[in-house]
């Protein structure tokens, strides 16, 4: 199998690890499943949960380094062993709470390596818990990590048991300074997702309560403001002239269209619908009413206000095209398209006025 | 109204002739089956040879692109008249597919 010398100490231990292998593949399996439904319960969404059952190679190195310390295969605590590596540094702490409260943690043997190094020191920086089933036996190890925690200690694991040769103080500095790095923008990305997620509250607040002047036109404000229903009444009134279902399609493609008006604020998104919901509404019943059409997509409304708006911008056919270009893609058959519109438009009441 | 489906360099092209409309639909429903089994190929819809469509042809597209579109799969209109085209324009489908 191997070149590793065992005492007859290290040889019984292994011969226990032999006889318990079923048992530990079944803990493996048992554990990892209660971790992935607890997490998924939970909404946290993690990089990666890995699960192993510790090879008879890999325990066979260990057990000739320190199989004197191990009475019995049972002091052994990593022959299972699961990693949970997260994207934020905070969800490490949320998978801990949860592994608390799905297994018994062995406090004595559990390590938070965060916590030992010195004030000015980086390194390895995980949570281990040693871990036992609530229904009782064996232990194992459960790792808690960052992704960026995780290609730290992958590489510092890789080069530094690479080889025989000792590693150069100045090149474990190095790996040093680049743990404390890793820390720093560890910390920085928690940072930003809980900046975001207090930006998306303030900008929800003030959809729900309407300041919508304050609130700048961007993607996460314009999927609230659509979220909050705006556009609901005008597709409705458009799909009632056939009697249309109205088939649910993303609206966000329209939002460089609206960009493209010059569009700041949706305050600005707001009186463009009022301004232009009645001819969007005229403009939709002399297409649809001559046809027997009765399925519409979400974004119908939204879409005929981008139209009136532009023709009462004197946009006219190029104006028309660059929204169905923007939306779908540049195309020569869009002008095709903006042809047929503008001439559908032009026998009603605001193409008339604007003559 | 008839339905044709062929390979095509490793894509899905099922060929529609005709009208595609109420009375055609439940046939071409059938026929569309195929595709929304595929996965992992492109899927095209060849409409060069298709006179009109109705809600109900609108409908088995969309189904199409609803089936493929969670496999990650495209699903290409081909050849569309420009009538038809505003058929989708008109209903606020036109961004929803992709047109060749």
């Amino acid at each position: 199998m191997n070149s590793v010398n065992l005492d007859q100490h290290g040889e019984a231990l292994l011969q226990q690890y032999r006889d318990l292998r079923p048992s530990l593949e079944q803990l493996c399996q048992q554990a990892y499943d209660l971790l992935c439904q607890a997490l998924a319960e939970q909404g946290i969404y993690v990089t990666a949960i890995e699960h192993r059952v510790k090879t008879e190679q890999s325990l066979a190195g260990k057990l000739e380094l320190k199989g004197a310390k191990y009475k019995s295969i049972d002091d052994v605590t990593d022959l299972v062993g699961l990693r949970v590596i997260t994207f934020y540094t905070d969800d490490v702490d949320k998978v801990a709470v949860i592994a608390k409260r799905i297994f018994d943690i062995d406090w004595q043997e559990s390590v938070d390596k965060r916590k030992l190094h010195q004030l000015d020191a980086f390194g390895y920086n995980s949570l281990h818990y040693i871990c036992r089933l609530k229904t009782g036996g064996p232990r194992f190890e459960l790792q808690m990590r960052t992704a960026l925690q995780h290609v730290w200690s992958t590489i510092e694991h890789d080069t530094g048991y690479k080889g025989s040769v000792k590693i150069p103080r100045k090149y474990k500095r190095q790996f040093s300074r680049l743990a404390g790095m890793l820390e720093l923008i560890d910390d920085e990305f928690s940072r930003l997702r809980q900046e975001l997620t207090d930006y998306r509250r303030q900008i929800q607040s003030l959809v729900k309560s309407g300041q919508l002047d304050e609130v700048p036109l961007s993607l996460e404000s314009f999927r609230n403001f659509i979220d909050q229903n705006h556009f609901d009444y005008l597709n409705k009134r458009i799909a009632a002239v056939n009697q249309a279902e109205i088939y649910p399609v993303s609206m966000m493609p329209f939002l460089p269209v609206l960009e493209s008006f010059g569009m700041e604020t949706l305050g600005d998104v707001q009186r463009f619908m009022e301004e232009n919901g009645e001819d969007a509404y005229q403009l939709a019943l002399a297409q649809l009413a001559v046809t027997d059409l009765d399925i519409l997509s979400s974004s119908t409304a939204l879409q005929y206000l981008c139209m009136v708006y532009v023709l009462k911008h004197d946009g006219g056919r190029e104006g028309l095209k660059s929204i169905f270009d923007t939306i779908n893609g540049e195309s020569e058959a869009n002008g095709v398209l903006a042809e047929m519109m503008l001439e559908q438009a032009e026998t009603l009441p605001f193409m008339q006025k604007k003559q | 109204m008839t339905t044709v489906l062929k390979e095509e360099n490793n894509d899905l092209v099922m060929y529609f002739e005709g009208r595609l409309d109420t009375s055609a639909a439940p046939e071409a429903e059938k026929a569309v089956a195929p595709l929304k089994e595929s996965s992992g190929r492109n899927i095209i819809l060849d409409c060069s040879q298709l006179d009109y469509i109705s809600s109900a042809g609108l409908r088995i597209f969309l189904s199409v692109l609803k089936s493929a579109k969670p496999k990650g799969d495209h699903v290409y209109i081909r050849g569309i008249s420009d009538s038809i085209r505003a058929v989708f324009a008109m209903t606020g489908f036109v961004n929803l597919f992709e047109f060749k």
